[in-house]
C-alpha cells in the first residue's frame, strides 16, 4: 500500500455565494478543511463559525470535536465509526445546506475592555527579551515593540497607532494557542495594522497583555512564551479559579464572534482595576448584539477606496524596515 | 477502600506530573491540547498491571531522580524508560507489578536510556480532583493533576479506592515496547504538504532523513534540527514573509510544525492553532514514542503510512494492551 502524494482529500469551487472548500487529511483522526484563498477576509471566518455553529446542530456518529481557525476548521473524528470519505460528504452537504455569506447571522457580543498602552510589563518583557534572548531584534529598539509598529505602518507617530487600536471593532475569529487566548482582527479595514513576529520568540509575556501578530490581534491569557510585538495591557480574559463572576459559568471570556472595543486607560487605573476585576469588584462590560453581516460588507465597500490607500501607504512603509 | 491513603513525594527529579489517558480531549476549541501521559502506552500497561483501568491516572516521572513513599499498602507498577529502581533497597523489575507495603520508600535512579520517561501505576490511581473530565496535569494553563502543576517534595498525593490485591504480573517481553535511540514513529503527510507548501524533494527529505532531537524539548513539543526546506511557495503572503508561514489554524495532536526552518513535534501541551504549516502528523498508534525520545542524543525517522496502516497499528496496539499480554510474575 502505497501512501498519496498529497493530502488533499477533496476540493470544491466556489459557489452559491459560498468559498471553495479544500479538505486536507490531518493525521489518522482528523481532517482540516479550508475555505477560500489565503487571505485576510473576514466572511471567511464568518463562513467558518456558520459551518461551526451547524455542524453542533447536525453532528455525525463518530465525529469528535470541531476547532475554527481562520479560514479554516479542524474536525477530529473516529475513523473506526466514520470513514474520512463519509466525513467530508457530511461536511459538504452541511455547506450546502448554509445561507449565502451575506444572509448568515452569527451571535455576537460587544466586551469592551481597558487598556494602557506603553505598559511597564510589556516593557520590561522587552527588556527581559534583549537581555536574555537577542539585543539586536530590530523590533526591539528602544526597548519596545511599538515604535517598530509605528514604522514598518508608517505612522506618524505612536498616537495614530493607538487611534488605529481604539478606532474599531475587533473580530474574535477564533480562540488558541493556550487556554482562552482570542485571535482578534480589526472589522474597519482602514485601521488594519500588521506587524511581523518575533524571532526567535520571546520566553516571558505577562498575563494580558495584548499584542500584535501579522493582522491579528491577541490578548495573552496566562503568563507564557509568545512572538506577538507588545504594546499594552488589558484585563485577565482567563481564569479557573473565577475570582470573577464573569468566570463562574466558564472559564475563559472570550468565544468566536465577539467584538471586542478598547477603552485607553493610564497605566493606574488599569492596575486598579485589574485588582477590582480579581476582587469581583469590577463588572466586565459585555452587551449581546446580534453581528449583522450585511452591513460589514457594505461598510467594507464603502472604504474600500481608502482602505486601499492605507494599505498602499502601511506596505511602502514595510518594505523599507527590516524584518525580525 | 482506604480513606486517606496517599503516596508521599520525597524527589521530583526534573520533572514529575499526574497523567492519566486520554487527557482531556475535546476542547481544542478553547485552546487546550489533551495533556495526559506522552507515553501512553506505558501508563496503561502500568495501570493494567496493578487492575486499574488503563485511564487512570499514575505518576509521569522524566527522565528519572525520582523517590516517593508509599503511606499505604499499595500495589504497583512502573513501566518506561529502564533506569535502576528500588523499593526499601530491592530492586524492582519494570513491566512487573508488585506489593509496596505502607512505609516503603521508592527509588528511581537517572535513566540512562534509552527511552526517557518512566510511569508510576497504582492501584487505586492517582485521585487528584477531576478537572474537565480528566485528572491530567497541564501546567501551562495551571491546571489539572495535583494544584495544576508539576511535583515538589513533601506533596501528598491521595489513592483511589483500589479492587483485590492480585499476584505481581508481569508485561510479557513479546508486548513490550522496543526502546532505541534510533527511533522510527509512523507518520501521515500534511495537512500541509505536497503539492501547495512543499516540494518532492522535501518530503522525500522529511521521510528520508533521520533528524537529531534538540535539547529543548518538552511536554508542549519535541524541537528537531534546523533544516532548509525548498518550499513550493516563495513566501508566507498576507501570513508573512518566510514560506512555512500560514493565517492561523488549529494543530492536531502529534503535529509536526515547520517553525521557520526547524521542525517542532507537538507534544500533548502544545499550542492548539498557530501560523506554521503542519508536514506531517504522527499517527495516534505511533505517539507514545513521542514520550520517550531523548533530548540529548536520540535520532527519530519518520515512516509515511496510509491511514488503513494507521488503522491497523491501532489494533495492534490495543491487542498488546490487554490481559493476553500479562503473566504471572
Amino acid at each position: 500500500m502505497s501512501a498519496a502524494a498529497s493530502p488533499i482529500l477533496d476540493r470544491s469551487d466556489p459557489v452559491g455565494g459560498h468559498p471553495a472548500v479544500t479538505y486536507r487529511q490531518a493525521g489518522d483522526r482528523s481532517v482540516l478543511v479550508e475555505y477560500g484563498e489565503m487571505e485576510l477576509d473576514l466572511t471567511l471566518n464568518f463562513f467558518v463559525l456558520a459551518v461551526d455553529a451547524a455542524l453542533s446542530r447536525q453532528p455525525a456518529d463518530g465525529l469528535l470535536e470541531s476547532a475554527p481557525g481562520f479560514r479554516s476548521m479542524l474536525v477530529r473524528y473516529d475513523p473506526s465509526v466514520l470513514a474520512t470519505h463519509e466525513l467530508v460528504a457530511h461536511l459538504s452537504q452541511l455547506h450546502e445546506s448554509l445561507p449565502a455569506e451575506q444572509e448568515i447571522e452569527i451571535p455576537s457580543r460587544v466586551i469592551e475592555l481597558p487598556i494602557a498602552f506603553d505598559d511597564s510589563k510589556s516593557q520590561s518583557a522587552v527588556e527581559r527579551y534583549i537581555r536574555s534572548i537577542r539585543k539586536d531584534a530590530p523590533n526591539c529598539e528602544g526597548a519596545n515593540n511599538i515604535d517598530y509598529i509605528v514604522r514598518y505602518n508608517g505612522f506618524a507617530e505612536r498616537e495614530e497607532f493607538y487611534d488605529a487600536v481604539l478606532a474599531t471593532e475587533h473580530w474574535t475569529g477564533f480562540i488558541g494557542f493556550f487556554p482562552g487566548l482570542p485571535f482578534m482582527f480589526p472589522i474597519d479595514p482602514r485601521h488594519t495594522v500588521v506587524a511581523p513576529k518575533y524571532n526567535p520568540t520571546r520566553t516571558w509575556t505577562a498575563e494580558g497583555a495584548v499584542g500584535l501578530g501579522g493582522p491579528c490581534y491577541a490578548i495573552y491569557p496566562v503568563e507564557s512564551a509568545g512572538g506577538y510585538q507588545l504594546f499594552g495591557r488589558s484585563l485577565p480574559v482567563y481564569d479557573l479559579q473565577a475570582r470573577n463572576e464573569v468566570f463562574r459559568e466558564h472559564p475563559l471570556l472570550l468565544r468566536p464572534g465577539d467584538r471586542v472595543t478598547f477603552e485607553r486607560v493610564s497605566e493606574e487605573e488599569l492596575l486598579s482595576t485589574w485588582e477590582d476585576a480579581r476582587a469581583d469588584r469590577y463588572r466586565y462590560r459585555i452587551e449581546e448584539q446580534p453581528f449583522d453581516v450585511g452591513a460589514y460588507l457594505e461598510l467594507r465597500e464603502k472604504v474600500r477606496d481608502e482602505a486601499e490607500k492605507w494599505r498602499q501607504r502601511r506596505e511602502e512603509a514595510a518594505a523599507n524596515t527590516p524584518v525580525p | 477502600m482506604r480513606g486517606g491513603a496517599t503516596i508521599e513525594i520525597l524527589k521530583p527529579g526534573v520533572q514529575a506530573t499526574v497523567q492519566d489517558y486520554p487527557g482531556r480531549p475535546g476542547m481544542l476549541r478553547q485552546g487546550f491540547f489533551p495533556s495526559g501521559a506522552m507515553d501512553f502506552l506505558a501508563l496503561r500497561a502500568g495501570n493494567l498491571l496493578v487492575g486499574n483501568p488503563q485511564s487512570a491516572a499514575g505518576l509521569e516521572v522524566t527522565l528519572g531522580g525520582f523517590s516517593a513513599r508509599f503511606e499505604t499498602d499499595a500495589t504497583m507498577a512502573i513501566c518506561g524508560a529502564p533506569a535502576e529502581t528500588t523499593l526499601d533497597g530491592e530492586p524492582v523489575a519494570l513491566w512487573e507489578s508488585r506489593r509496596a507495603p505502607a512505609g516503603s520508600e521508592l527509588t528511581i535512579a537517572i535513566s540512562p536510556g534509552p527511552g526517557f520517561r518512566c510511569y508510576i501505576a497504582v492501584s487505586g490511581g492517582i485521585d487528584v480532583p477531576q478537572l474537565f473530565g480528566s485528572r491530567a496535569t497541564y501546567t501551562m494553563g495551571g491546571l489539572g493533576g495535583f494544584e495544576g502543576r508539576a511535583l515538589r517534595a513533601g506533596d501528598r498525593l491521595p489513592l483511589g479506592p483500589a479492587g483485590e490485591n492480585g499476584q505481581p504480573r508481569r508485561f510479557n517481553e513479546t508486548a513490550r515496547p522496543h526502546y532505541d535511540r534510533e527511533w522510527e514513529v509512523e507518520a501521515m503527510r500534511g495537512p500541509q504538504a505536497t503539492p501547495d507548501f512543499l516540494t518532492d524533494a522535501d518530503m522525500q527529505q522529511f521521510f528520508g532523513r533521520s533528524w537529531k532531537v534538540d535539547r529543548n524539548s518538552d511536554r508542549t513539543g519535541v524541537r528537531l534540527e534546523s533544516h532548509r526546506f525548498e518550499y513550493a511557495r516563495d513566501t508566507g503572503g498576507v501570513a508573512g514573509g518566510h514560506p512555512s508561514n500560514i493565517l492561523d489554524n488549529p494543530y492536531p495532536v502529534g503535529a509536526i510544525n515547520i517553525n521557520g526552518d526547524l521542525p517542532v513535534l507537538l507534544g500533548p501541551d502544545g499550542p492548539t492553532a498557530g501560523g506554521f504549516i503542519v508536514a506531517a502528523t504522527v499517527v495516534h498508534a505511533a505517539l507514545w514514542k513521542v514520550g520517550q525520545l531523548r533530548p540529548v542524543g536520540d535520532h527519530v525517522r519518520f515512516r509515511e503510512v496510509t491511514i488503513e496502516e494507521a488503522a491497523a497499528a491501532e489494533q495492534e496496539l490495543e491487542t498488546r494492551l490487554s490481559e493476553n499480554s500479562l503473566e504471572p510474575a
